[in-house]
């Protein structure tokens, strides 16, 4: 199986979660014979080639990260350019977000659905997983440890050619944390995550609160 | 306040909801886009890490951010495209991040970023074209608790009347 893939996220491939992701997916893919070509829809002067290959390609994988509950603006001005294949392609997701829960991926997920129809594309459906923020924030082992579990999926997609197993199913986690792990998840964002959080700001040069309101 | 953000180039949409809003003395403000330059949102993080409240790109979306901390409700005007909101009404959501932060919390059984301002803005969405209406109520829905806020409703550019009897 020779797959396009397109990696759907606005940020630069170099910080770029979904790229990351993608590292391990495609390598779990590829353990199973399976061939790809990836492009960032990020650069814009890959957009004219990404276009032929859609043409061109009869398997198709876009990786999304969940922008306000659906998929981001950049992408959509990207779609908009496709003329609509006539059913002869099947089109998969991988769709991922912050927040750990997988329900808050599901609205996102329901127009993956809509889009596939409007592209003419038969669904292969979508691997739902939150929980990624932190990607962009570690280097080695510790970045290995978010990613890595999207190697095995990589291998699923490879043999199956769509995301419509239980393995797959279940790979999402939970729909909603227990109230023991959201009372120790809160307590955790009060706390530890505040300090956090502004040691990155720091990291980065910020020099006002992380509350600020510019705009009062 | 009601802001209203065209993205459209229709401009009769927006005199259309002029007279209707007049009518009703409806204190709005009215943002034509087709005159400004708005990018999509990039990604960066940089409004809740590195510039709290503020976006890195710097193109005429300032505005919106500015007049949103004071909006009772916010009205995108878009075109549609693939089921959804094209690109540029899209891009208006997207954009709107800087006004969470980075902290988080549980509103119910869900995480949410906690928000910037004290004000909450209500959502609701003007269309033109032939979108999924029930995908596209159901997502404004949710996009709104983004924001801990509500929806205002999804309505043609044939239903004026019914949007601007949910302006106040």
């Amino acid at each position: 199986m020779h797959v396009l893939i397109i990696n759907g996220s606005p940020r630069i491939k170099a910080h770029s979660n979904t790229d990351k992701i993608l590292e391990k997916f495609t390598k779990g893919m590829t353990s199973k014979a399976a061939t790809f070509k990836q492009y960032e829809i990020s650069d814009r002067k890959q957009w004219d080639d990404i276009r032929k290959a859609f043409d061109e390609s009869s398997e198709i994988l876009i990786a999304i990260p969940l922008y306000v509950e659906c998929i981001p603006g950049l992408l959509i001005e990207f779609l908009e350019t496709l003329t609509p294949k006539k059913g002869d392609a099947r089109i998969s997701f991988i769709l991922q977000g912050g927040f750990a829960e997988g329900i808050q991926l599901r609205c996102g997920e329901e127009y993956l659905k809509i889009l596939s129809e409007n592209l003419g594309c038969t669904y292969g459906g979508t691997l739902v997983k939150g929980d990624n923020f932190s990607i962009r924030f570690f280097e080695g082992e510790q970045r290995d440890k978010i990613t890595s579990r999207y190697e095995e999926m990589g291998c699923e997609y490879a043999v199956n050619g769509n995301f419509h197993s239980e393995k797959c199913r279940k790979f999402t986690g939970p729909e909603i944390l227990s109230a023991p792990v959201r009372l120790f998840v809160g307590l955790l964002q009060k706390t530890l995550a505040k300090k956090m959080f502004a040691r990155i700001a720091e990291g980065w040069g910020c020099t006002k609160p992380l509350d600020y309101r510019p705009y009062q | 306040m009601v802001l209203i953000v065209n993205t459209t180039f229709d401009r009769s949409i927006t005199d259309e909801l002029k007279k209707q809003m007049d009518s009703r003395n409806i204190d709005a403000k009215i943002i034509e886009t087709d005159s400004l330059r708005i990018s999509p949102c990039i990604g960066c993080n940089f409004c809740w890490l590195k510039t709290p409240g503020e976006c890195s790109v710097k193109d005429d979306y300032e505005i919106i951010l500015k007049n949103l901390p004071h909006a009772d409700q916010m009205w995108v005007i878009s075109d549609t495209a693939l089921g959804f909101l094209d690109h540029k009404g899209k891009n208006i959501y997207d954009r709107i991040i800087p006004i969470g932060t980075m902290y988080l919390k549980f509103v119910g059984n869900q995480m949410r970023h906690v928000p910037r301002y004290d004000k909450r803005t209500d959502v609701g969405i003007i269309y033109t074209g032939n979108p999924d209406v029930e995908y596209l109520k159901k997502w404004n829905t949710r996009a709104a608790l983004n924001f801990e806020a509500g929806s205002l409703g999804v309505f043609s550019t044939d239903e004026i009347k019914e949007a601007v009897s949910c302006m106040c």
